[in-house]
């Protein structure tokens, strides 16, 4: 028999030993792994294991200035698929096709796609989503969130503008105050095993959406629905191309209504407002042109030759700068020679002797030449300047466009004389009123505006909507002066169908003609405003290219004198 | 009477402190496997318990075996082992044509309901053959002739479990040498070869580094270079994740994420990873010292051996249990490539398990061998 010798034993020690210090080391390099490399493996673990899904919060409304819901939310759904849980996928193809109205092919592709989830369509009706709950299908997921609504469809949605599918705001308002709106999105974090499945009795992290600010804004439902009809019949009377008018309060600058008709649909605003057959010749690219030309908001992103109504701003350059007097005559013979060139004023015959005041009723042209010829370019761009007139309103709506205007240098004779009656140059319509707005108020140059507030959903206020006002851009006498001279042109001038009775108007009309003048198109215009003493309310109505008769004053101020026989007593309750 | 009988019966002595870690280590493996394969059991069988109760009747199968072998006395075996080695050769061969394919490799015999793995036999087997060889070579271990001779017979058993599972040929080799080592007188052979393996393995290591391309045994060292770049780092990865998201603590028994399917097969070679997550690092180095007092127990043994049979038999068991462990912790921690190796009485493997009992029957068997002297 073999004895176990002493060799053996040691060596038999000394294999205990390397397998001890193997395993220390082993025992080192665990706790490397759990103590140290813990927080990385255990988040990329985390990470691994959670689920995350979206809850949106609700968007914050737009309401008018008398707490009028302009803009709200409505339930809808959101339909996915979690490929790991789908049992049935024919079912499932078939009932999203029945159901959603989207093509097999793009139905296979969803189900089909290897993913944790899969968004098929967002922003399905409420009825809908709970049709397709009601299937059980394994693997379809109704999330309920919201859907921007617009009450009142058309109102004012050039104002407004509408939200994208991840109820982002696009165009408008809810673009501009989007951050205001849009409130921080809630997490559901679940946990799951490989396959997707969510563990039971793991408990979902919840974070709470919080939902967004509301917006009060200065637009008076009442008045921008009656401006919307008016627009509207005079559209469709005139067969115009667009009508529109901007309601503003000259003093504070808000802006009580703004109009740009037609209008289109905000609950469906990927739809053109053109009749079938106009759609129908459109290719894909046109189709996208127009959809953006209807997003557009002219007032504040189009410019124009304002044309007479922009006599108001030169007659108040001319008295700022006393190269004027009320008393001061001038002789028309129907037209000016300037340089070499004569142009006429638009009574042919011309208007004989006749005082600035009468001038301004009459809206002629060369006692404006005149006027501008006695500032010279130098002073007239100094007061486009103070006035405002050659940087933007700062509006709170997006795309706001810039004045166009001669550079000054550029400015001969003969650009000055057009200028003084408003044309080869181009401001928006926004512009104008603004600018009229300071001459008018005393001199403060407000930035209009839209927003006043904003408030949380329960009514708390959040944030006065703050516009700094640049005052002094000229004198009081001034604008008082011009105020008297301005209700004269519609007591007794051009602008007397802007007149209603027991209510001191002012105002101007203007009809200038579209570049290229050969294609002989117009726009009307008329600019009025009301007390003519302190004015609170100033209206401003632009036709585009209206058919027939064409005057500023023959089909512009009438629309100006129904808004003012209807806001007038309403604004004074 | 009585008293002569006693005092001519030598003072047996039974080594209950061994009894009582492999069962209180098969209980802790039963309790992990059920929390560790109850995801998968659930899912592919609609019975959470489906791995546990095919390893209770494999373990409690064992557990007879090893209370069966342990009171054999040790030598009886000896006549056994040419028997031994020629079935687990003829087995090993067998498994190769007839054998059971899973993702495969075919490891398994099917005996009617039961699956067998010959190469968990082959292991036994050939602790059993070379304890009786060395027993049987007298002063001979000093050559290396001789050395190479006793190695060489090893290798018709370790080349067919070559073939189809380069672990366990892995391990038994390990064995062989083990024995060995322990048995000769000289140590500079060992020293010699050690050397050449270490350099063998840097080699390779540094061809895997300079990004040379050779089968997915290579592939295998740059996962375990950089689990996180690699494409099919996706089993270390997630092992990894196990152990770290366990921290100090762990998140509590039944409490792993990982186990739910995104380790793959959790319940076998990964099995640590999930002890890790579940126990923290505390449960984990608990685990290790067990089978430091295990193999501490099997040296006790081992050096009070009755004969050299049984001293060898026992460093045989020793070796088995020693490499297995520390291979499966270091692949399961990334610290060596990733090698299909299990943890020994806790992954999931009946043949594993009986085997592995029937060796601590034969180590409680020396056991029972040795005499106190008082």
């Amino acid at each position: 028999m073999q004895r176990n010798k002493t060799p053996n034993r040691k060596k038999i020690t000394i294999m205990f030993l390397v397998v001890f210090l193997a395993m220390m080391f082993l025992s080192g390099r665990l706790v490397y792994l759990m103590i140290f490399c813990s927080e990385y493996y255990g988040q990329k673990a985390e990470d691994l294991h959670e689920r995350e899904r979206d809850i949106k919060a609700a968007r914050g409304k737009i309401l008018d200035r008398n707490g009028m819901v302009l803009a709200t939310n409505r339930s809808v759904c959101t339909i996915s698929v979690i490929h790991n849980q789908i049992t049935e996928p024919e079912a499932v193809i078939d009932m999203l096709v029945a159901e959603l109205g989207i093509s097999e092919e793009t139905a296979k592709k969803r189900v089909e796609k290897v993913s944790s989830i899969e968004r098929v369509k967002t922003n399905v009706n409420k009825e809908v989503g709970d049709r397709i709950r009601a299937y059980g299908l394994a693997g379809v997921k109704v999330d309920e969130d919201y859907k921007r609504y617009y009450p009142f469809h058309t109102l004012a949605s050039t104002v407004l503008g509408f939200t994208g599918a991840d109820n982002q705001g696009i165009v408008g308002l809810e673009v501009e105050y989007d951050s205001y709106l849009q409130g921080i999105s809630g997490k559901i974090l679940t946990l799951t095993d490989a396959r997707g499945i969510e563990i039971e009795n793991a408990g979902e992290t919840r974070l709470e959406p919080v939902s967004g600010n509301d917006l009060v804004i200065s637009l008076d439902y009442n008045i921008q629905m009656y401006c919307e009809q008016v627009a509207e019949r005079a559209y469709i009377k005139k067969s115009a191309d667009r009508v529109s008018i901007i309601v503003m309060n000259p003093q504070n600058g808000e802006l009580l209504a703004m109009v740009n008709y037609p209008e289109y649909n905000l609950n469906d605003p990927f739809t053109l407002n053109l009749s079938e057959e106009e759609i129908g010749v459109l290719s894909d690219a046109e189709k996208q042109n127009a959809l953006n030309q209807m997003w557009r908001n002219p007032c504040v992103s189009d410019t124009y030759e304002p044309g007479s109504t922009f006599k108001i701003i030169t007659s108040a350059a001319a008295l700022e700068e006393n190269v004027v007097s009320l008393s001061d005559n001038f002789y028309c013979p129907g037209y000016k020679i300037v340089e070499d060139r004569r142009i006429r004023c638009s009574k042919t015959t011309g208007h004989g002797s006749q005082d600035f005041s009468l001038g301004l009723c009459n809206s002629c042209n060369p006692v404006f030449m005149t006027l501008g010829e006695r500032l010279g370019s130098a002073n007239f761009y100094k007061y486009f300047r103070q006035f405002g007139l050659l940087s933007k309103t700062n509006i709170d709506l997006p795309g706001e466009a810039a004045t166009i205007m001669h550079a000054e240098k550029n400015i001969g004779p003969v650009e000055l004389a057009t200028i003084s009656f408003g044309q080869s140059f181009q401001i928006t319509p926004i512009q104008l009123c603004t600018t009229v707005s300071a001459i008018l108020n005393g001199g403060n140059r407000v930035i209009p505006h839209f927003g006043i507030r904003v408030q949380t959903s329960e009514g708390k206020l959040v944030e006065t909507l703050e516009y700094p006002v640049a005052t002094d851009i000229c004198s009081d006498k001034t604008s008082e002066t011009m105020c008297t001279l301005l209700e004269k042109v519609v007591s007794e001038g051009t602008g007397k169908n802007a007149k209603v009775d027991g209510f001191a108007i002012g105002g101007k009309t203007a009809t200038s003609q579209t570049l290229p003048r050969s294609l002989k198109r117009y726009i009307s215009s008329f600019l009025g405003f009301a007390p003519a003493e302190h004015p609170e309310v100033l209206v401003l109505v632009i036709i585009n290219d209206p058919q027939g008769v064409y005057y500023g004053g023959t089909i512009a101020a009438p629309l100006a004198k129904e808004i003012f026989e209807n806001i007038l007593p309403y604004l004074d309750k | 009477m009585a008293g002569k009988q006693k005092k001519s019966k030598p003072l047996r002595y039974y080594d209950y402190s061994l009894l009582f870690l492999i069962i209180f280590l098969l209980c802790f493996g039963l309790v992990m496997l059920y929390s560790t394969s109850s995801y998968y059991g659930f899912t592919r069988f609609d019975d959470s318990a489906y791995y546990v109760k095919k390893q209770l009747f494999a373990t409690s199968l064992g557990i007879v075996a090893m209370f069966v072998v342990s009171i054999i006395p040790y030598q009886w075996w000896m006549k056994w082992a040419t028997l031994g080695y020629i079935a687990a050769f003829g087995l090993c061969v067998a498994v190769i044509f007839v054998g059971r394919e899973a993702k495969g490799q075919s490891r398994w015999l099917q005996i009617g309901p039961l699956s067998f793995q010959p190469s968990e036999l082959a292991k036994l087997a050939i602790i059993l053959f070379i304890a009786t060889i060395i027993y049987k070579t007298p002063r001979g271990l000093g050559n290396w002739k001789n050395l190479l001779k006793i190695g060489a017979m090893s290798l018709p058993v370790i080349f067919p479990i070559l073939y189809n599972n380069l672990s366990t040929a892995i391990i038994i080799a390990g064995i062989v040498v083990c024995m060995l080592f322990v048995a000769s007188p000289k140590s500079r052979y060992f020293i010699l070869l050690g050397a050449v393996g270490i350099i063998a393995v840097v080699l390779v290591v540094m061809f895997a580094i300079s990004g040379g391309e050779g089968g997915y045994r290579l592939e295998r060292v740059q996962i375990w270079l950089n689990p996180e770049a690699h494409e099919k780092g996706y089993q270390t990865l997630q092992g990894l994740y196990a152990i770290g998201s366990g921290g100090l603590f762990g998140k509590g028994l039944g409490e792993s994420m990982q186990k739910l399917g995104f380790i793959p097969e959790a319940q076998n070679d990964m099995i640590f990873s999930v002890i890790c997550e579940e126990l923290g690092l505390f449960g984990a180095i608990c685990v290790i010292i067990l089978f430091i007092l295990v193999i501490w127990r099997l040296m006790i043994i081992a050096n009070n051996a009755q004969d050299l049979f049984g001293s060898m038999l026992v460093v045989g068991v020793m070796s088995h249990l020693s490499i297995q462990v520390v291979l499966n912790i270091a692949v399961v921690t990334n610290t060596i490539p990733n090698t299909g190796i299990s943890l020994p009485f806790i992954s999931y493997g009946g043949t594993s398990i009986l085997f592995l009992l029937a060796e601590m029957g034969l180590a409680l068997s020396v056991a029972r061998g040795i005499k106190l002297e008082s």
